[in-house]
């Protein structure tokens, strides 16, 4: 393990700084905190509010506020949703998990599939086959999945009925729930792929021209070897950072297929609490989602450190 | 070598063609835009039978209100446009003056720039937008300033590290020791040499903003008053168009969103790679 301490510094201070924005957001922006906080749409008397009040410290000096949630927050407690009655956490956590059963494959698979396709491309860049190959891609990557679930929604489910039309499950056996995950896991393969394949297309271009690839291409070496015992490794580095900073986009842009498919993980959960704006689950969601991009960078440095033995402490 | 130089000939006149094309459906959705109160048949609020389908009237129909979804079609193209631009001007500005900066002076600015970056690079931008939006249901210009004031970090370290490379070269050096200050340097010889980069990342931008936009206004959260195309989709999906077969309320808006995005990308990916085929990386 290793990982090294600037780095960690980052980390912490961004973990700080998500906080932070956290307990400040409510506060600062235009309405009143209680509000902001606990939401709206549901009724209460005016002693349960001013009881919620002092119960939630709202009348205390701001930075007694302050430190009492960072207490909060180190027992792990984001708040309690009203709407849905229960902690924020546990709600969350219930949902994440079926979001991230959409997520988590379809990062493998479009790993797998977009960095062997961009990696053609990119050592047959002035072929027409990789030229073709990059506009079809440019225009996966230019499509909202939003936009791409309503027509695939259309096409497969309404139309030719091949697919169910929303939900996760409806039996529970494990065809069933393939056969519910397989447009969905489709299309954020398609997203993924896309940018993927441009990342890789991009690094291989770029790594082909240089010296040790030259210095191969003179040992006698063919172009596969080349590039797979070479260029391939040098350029999946880029591509796992890429695929650690954009967590959060491409969490998003499962949430938004979620939404378009009816499906009860995070995304529908945040469409939802916008419905009924039910503020406690943004907040909680926002925080979770952000925790999972650092882990996700932190956890990419540390393979980093395995992969690439340059890099290692005090670079 | 002869080979070479004509395979690199070949290699750019297409990608000339390539971001032509781009710049020719560009130019077509900026035309619509400028043009949207002349060429649109009805004003974007005028209401009719609702609900129909496609006619010599309503070429795209009508949508749940009654409104011609054609002219709602050409006003939305204004208001995602400027959305887009004006939160990637803001974005390129704040990135340029931070990347900029940091490169340029080194050193402990340098460190504080960075962190700064790279924490904000970890901060996800649409939850965080999502719930700003929510509590503000902010009008879209509001909307742009919040995608602006979010999306530059990738442009603050793009033009960091170009400035680094080029901060020690031999003209900069000149400039220098001819005894030009910092800002005359600055503009006058380093952004010129890293606008090359700057502009496709800019385009990209661009895209990357309408893509958000039409993700927040797809949940609900655009400016009820500017209808954009993010929010006829919006509309569209909660009235029940895509169960009705009603292709013609939300395959349009989809469809521009697409259209303007792709062309964005390709000038800026032809621009960046033709680049990349001619310099080293740092």
């Amino acid at each position: 393990m290793k990982i090294n301490s600037k780095k960690l510094i980052r980390y912490l201070l961004a973990i700080f700084v998500i906080f932070s924005l956290n307990f400040i957001i409510p506060r600062a922006m235009p309405g009143d905190p209680l509000t902001n906080l606990l939401g709206e749409d549901f009724h209460m008397t005016e002693e349960t509010l001013q009881e919620l009040t002092e119960q939630m410290g709202l009348d205390k000096p701001l930075h007694l506020q302050y430190i009492d949630y960072w207490g909060n927050v180190f027992r792990f407690d984001f708040g309690y949703t009203y709407h849905l009655k229960g902690p924020v956490t546990s709600v969350i956590f219930s949902r994440m998990k079926w979001t991230l059963l959409l997520v988590l494959p379809s990062i493998i698979l479009s790993s797998i599939i977009g960095s062997l396709l961009g990696a053609f491309s990119g050592i047959k860049s002035s072929k027409k086959v990789s030229k073709m190959l990059t506009l079809t891609e440019l225009g996966f990557y230019s499509t909202p999945t939003f936009f791409l679930s309503l027509i695939f929604l259309y096409i497969f489910s309404f139309k030719f009925g091949l697919f169910p039309t929303k939900g996760f499950y409806t039996t529970g056996s494990l065809f069933d729930i393939l056969h519910h995950f397989f447009l969905p896991i489709t299309i954020m393969t398609l997203f993924l792929n896309s940018r993927n394949y441009m990342i890789m297309r991009g690094s291989v271009i770029q790594e082909k021209s240089k010296l040790y690839v030259v210095y191969a291409k003179a040992k006698g070496l063919s172009e596969n070897q080349i590039l797979f015992r070479h260029i391939f490794k040098n350029s999946s580095l880029p591509l796992l950072t890429i695929l650690a900073l954009d967590f959060g986009f491409i969490l998003t842009g499962a949430l938004l297929i979620e939404i378009v498919f009816s499906m009860n993980g995070m995304g529908t959960l945040i469409y939802d609490a916008l419905l009924s704006r039910d503020y406690p689950i943004l907040y909680g969601a926002f925080m979770i989602i952000s925790l999972m991009v650092v882990l996700a960078n932190a956890f990419v440095d540390i393979l980093y450190g395995i992969i690439d033995p340059r890099i290692g402490d005090g670079t | 070598m002869t080979h070479h130089i004509e395979e690199l000939k070949k290699f750019t006149i297409n990608k000339i063609n390539l971001s032509l094309i781009g710049i020719f459906i560009f130019s077509v959705f900026l035309f619509v835009a400028i043009s949207a109160d002349i060429i649109s048949p009805y004003g974007p609020w005028e209401r009719f039978e609702p609900y129909s389908s496609p006619s010599s009237d309503h070429l795209l129909g009508t949508n749940d209100m009654g409104n011609d979804i054609l002219s709602e079609l050409f006003h939305g193209t204004r208001v995602s446009l400027i959305v887009g631009f004006g939160a990637s001007i803001i974005a390129t500005a704040i990135g340029i003056l931070i990347g900029l900066s940091s490169g340029y002076y080194r050193g402990l600015v340098d460190e504080i720039l960075m962190a700064i970056t790279d924490i904000s690079l970890m901060i996800p931008r649409i939850p965080l937008i999502i719930i700003l939006a929510a509590l503000l249901r902010p009008s879209f210009v509001i909307i742009m300033l919040l995608i602006g004031l979010l999306w530059w970090p990738n442009i603050a370290r793009v033009v960091r590290s170009l400035t680094l490379q080029i901060r020690d070269s031999p003209f900069i050096l000149s400039s220098k020791s001819l005894g030009f200050r910092d800002r005359h340097i600055i503009f006058s010889d380093i952004i010129p040499n890293i606008i090359y980069i700057i502009i496709p990342k800019f385009m990209l931008t661009i895209a990357s903003a309408m893509i958000s936009e039409a993700s927040i206004s797809f949940l609900g959260l655009g400016d009820p008053t500017m209808k954009s195309w993010g929010m006829m989709l919006n509309f569209a999906f909660m009235k029940g168009a895509l169960i009705n077969e009603m292709w013609w309320w939300y395959l349009p808006p989809g469809l521009c969103i697409v259209g303007v995005v792709f062309s964005l990308m390709i000038i800026g990916f032809a621009l960046e790679e033709k680049d990349n085929t001619e310099e080293v990386d740092e």
